[in-house]
């Protein structure tokens, strides 16, 4: 494969670099093979709903296997390090720096990603992606849950080392004529997330040594049975959970602050309303976490607080949808791949944050608890939003990255099937959500409205798994086979692009 | 901020006015739902993997059925005794997880009656999609019925879901004379046959049934002796989907430590699959000659 413009070099040099553009390669790639792995999943997972009774998936256990290891690799091995890699590439370009501060951490910390992704398929767990205790501890089998914690553990451990190394990177590298209020947005979010990471990920990492002790019988931590408490564990979870939700949203949402701007050839509306809404997001993101678990027989006053904290989260997500529409007001907007994956990223934030809403304002979360409008929402938030932009995303960096041009009418045929489809699926599982579908249901009742709408979700989902499909064959031929791209202004904008020529000695 | 961030500053206000107005609306609609009645009478709501089961304020106890009475309050203590599961009556919204060690209340007044759906919301393992119940909402009995509202309540309940009590005594002083083990696969003459289920059946992949092929003449009685902790059953068919699951033979629920017992005299010779309604990875074959 062409990784260099000019001077293709040896698969094993790549593989083995330090250097922050090919490990920012390796995390991209690796983060497409699990999006589309998980997708495989998630592909099985809707047909096997397509019609009540057991269709392709054998078993119950066998589809509780797999949304467990759907939603863990899409969170984990697709979400996560597709941010990290973009960062690594593009971090040290836009602050001016040779490379990450500590390139053989950075290396350690891809390298991770790789062992924990075989840890989580090998055991191919069936405690759903959350983990709850007791199933987790006295009913779900061993050894897959034993790997799946592992996995985890050392995944956790992976982000974090690498929020250390962007954190360095960003406040002691930086080039010393570039202020902190002049760096990119996109620096800003991966600063933001990074902080969070670091605050976010230790509760997460504790309660899992604290689950496999459980699951050895030496503790009771949240086990009944032993005088533990299996709500104890849920908070320890969404602690590090609920703010991981924005670790997943921010990078999406510095690469609309990268993108926005230059295809609609104005600058930034407001460059300091958007650090302000990071710095409010990633503080405010704690505020929050137990609206995931208001059905779990919290009192009233608890309830209160973690709806209002969730409530005070939101005007600052709507201070970064009002900067991008006010940016694109009134600019000469060029409809590229990357701005159509981008605008449909920011409509469908805008639909999944209404539906967050819903959830939190008490009475109603009752209504949409546990149920299929949740999966909606939340997948319309990752996919919708976070996946969308960063399908774009990869567009944009693709003639950075390779020196080709991609075949631009094949990404738009993936853009309005992709679109289409996400709004297909995940807004019917709405409906299906107040029609009162659980989630996690291997067989539902045969009611006529409930088999219509499954049918309607499962033929969005294979649109979009087919869209994605398209979207690897245009990426593979183009970098084979394409033209090459103009570099200094690939997509014909008149703005600037990244300095491509900028090639530091590797290591 | 400056120069044009007065369009900002409106937009966020009429964010943050909306906020606060869905936020105090909630709130206050809330704190008016959680206010239980005090006449409410509480029913003790038990999920265990994968049946619910109920108690009434007089102990009448069902299992996998729920009988209320219409325009009568009542309060839910919801807990459960092995896994999370979570007590959602869809068409009355009423929903809230069982967590074992805990006890969460809801309280509701059914003001429409008919039979509607009781499922677990919550991820319970193996047959979560399958743990469902039903919700009777009867019209509301008379004063003089008012007295005996048990006994109005267990005699509309389907006689197929409800151990007979005699049919358990009889077995119970049967299952003392016969042995546990109980590898007799055919019948022994003038005696019946037992069919074990064994304790830990309940965990998938461990031994249930004892015999799991079991070979008897028609018209032999098999008594059913469930030695476990949990509630099982012998009921005929592959799984929950099969359409003459039930129609053959179906012991309904057998709780820990009860028997139940089959007669065969009406089931036709052949090989018939076998499986627990609660736990369907518990299977075996019943052989008639």
């Amino acid at each position: 494969m062409v990784l260099e413009v000019k001077k293709p070099r040896a698969l094993w040099e790549i593989i083995f670099s330090t250097h922050h553009t090919d490990i920012g390669l390796l995390y991209i790639i690796s983060s497409i093979t699990f999006l589309m792995m998980g997708g495989a999943l998630a592909l099985a997972i809707r047909a096997e709903l397509f019609l009540p009774g057991q269709q392709i998936i054998p078993d119950s256990n066998t589809f509780h296997r797999f949304f467990t290891v759907h939603g863990t690799t899409m969170l984990f091995l697709w979400a996560i390090p597709f941010g990290a890699g973009i960062g690594n590439y593009l971090i040290p370009i836009l602050i001016r720096y040779k490379d990450m501060a500590w390139p053989k951490l950075n290396a350690v910390a891809f390298w991770m990603i790789p062992v924990g992704a075989a840890l989580v398929w090998i055991g191919f767990a069936d405690l759903g992606w959350t983990a709850y205790p007791p199933y987790s501890i006295i009913r779900a089998p061993g050894p897959a849950a034993e790997l799946w914690i592992f996995g985890l553990k050392i995944l956790g451990l992976s982000s974090v080392l690498g929020s250390i190394n962007f954190i360095v990177t960003m406040l002691k590298c930086k080039h010393p004529d570039l202020p902190i209020m002049k760096m990119s947005l996109f620096a800003w979010s991966i600063l933001s997330i990074s902080f969070m990471t670091l605050v976010a990920i230790p509760t997460f990492a504790a309660a899992l040594i604290m689950l496999y002790t459980d699951r050895l019988g030496v503790t009771g931590f949240f086990n009944p049975a032993l005088g533990g408490d299996p709500i104890a564990y849920q908070h320890l979870f969404w602690f590090t959970f609920h703010p991981e939700v924005y670790i997943f949203l921010l990078p999406a949402v510095g690469m609309l602050y990268e993108m926005i701007p230059k295809f609609s050839r104005k600058p930034i509306f407001s460059y300091q309303s958007g650090v302000i809404a990071f710095l409010l997001l990633s503080t405010i993101g704690f505020a929050s976490w137990a609206h995931h678990m208001l059905a779990t027989g919290m009192s009233f006053t608890e309830k209160t607080v973690f709806m209002v904290g969730t409530l005070a989260a939101v005007p600052a997500s709507a201070m970064h949808v009002f900067n991008w529409v006010a940016t694109m007001w009134g600019g000469r907007i060029k409809f590229a791949a990357p701005m159509l994956f981008g605008v449909g990223g920011i409509m469908l934030f805008f639909a999944s944050g209404a539906g967050g809403v819903v959830n939190t304002a008490l009475p109603l979360d009752f209504i949409t608890h546990d149920s299929y409008w949740v999966v909606g929402h939340f997948h319309l938030i990752l996919m919708g939003t976070v996946s969308l932009t960063f399908t774009g995303f990869i567009y944009y960096m693709f003639p950075l990255i390779t020196g080709k041009m991609y075949n631009e009418k094949l990404a738009k045929i993936h853009w309005i099937a992709a679109f289409s489809g996400i709004i297909i699926v995940f807004m019917t599982q709405h409906i299906l959500g107040l029609m009162g579908m659980p989630r996690r249901y291997f067989d539902y009742l045969p009611l006529p409205e409930w088999i219509a709408m499954n049918q309607i979700a499962t033929t969005g989902a294979w649109i979009v798994g087919l869209s994605y499909v398209l979207m690897i064959y245009n990426l593979l031929k183009s970098s084979v086979k394409g033209a090459f791209a103009n570099m200094s202004d690939p997509f014909n904008i008149g703005e600037q692009y990244y300095d491509y020529r900028r090639r530091e000695p590797h290591h | 901020m400056a120069g044009h961030a007065m369009y900002e500053w409106i937009y966020i206000a009429a964010v943050t006015a909306i906020l606060i107005w869905v936020g105090a609306a909630s709130w206050d609609v809330e704190r008016i739902i959680e206010e239980v009645p005090a006449d409410a009478e509480t029913i003790k709501v038990i999920g265990q993997q994968w049946f619910w089961s109920f108690e009434h304020a007089d102990g009448t106890k069902e299992v996998n059925e729920l009988h209320v009475q219409k325009d009568k309050p009542y309060r839910f203590e919801i807990t459960s005794l092995d896994v999370n599961h979570a007590f959602n009556v869809p068409d009355w919204t009423l929903m809230i997880d069982a967590v074992p060690g805990r006890i969460n209340t809801l309280w509701n007044m059914f003001t429409q009656d008919g039979e509607y759906l009781i499922q677990c919301r919550e991820y319970c393992g193996f047959s979560h999609y399958n743990m469902k119940a039903k919700l009777f909402v009867e019209p509301a009995v008379t004063e003089a019925a008012a007295e005996s509202g048990s006994t109005a309540a267990t005699t509309t309940t389907p006689p197929a879901q409800q151990p007979s009590a005699t049919q358990q005594q009889q077995s119970t002083s049967n299952a003392t004379s016969t042995a546990a083990g109980g590898n007799a696969t055919s019948a022994a003459a003038g005696g019946g046959v037992t069919l074990t289920i064994l304790e830990g059946a309940s965990i998938q992949g461990s031994p249930d049934y004892d015999p799991d092929e079991l070979t008897v003449k028609k018209g032999d009685k098999i008594t059913v002796d469930n030695v476990d902790t949990m509630p099982h059953t012998v009921t005929n068919g592959k799984s929950g989907s099969d359409p003459t699951s039930g129609k053959l033979f179906d012991t309904s629920i057998i709780n820990g430590g009860d028997s139940a017992e089959i007669d065969t005299s009406s089931v036709d010779a052949g090989a018939h699959p076998f499986y627990c309604m609660v736990h369907p990875y518990m299977t075996g074959s019943l052989t008639v000659e």
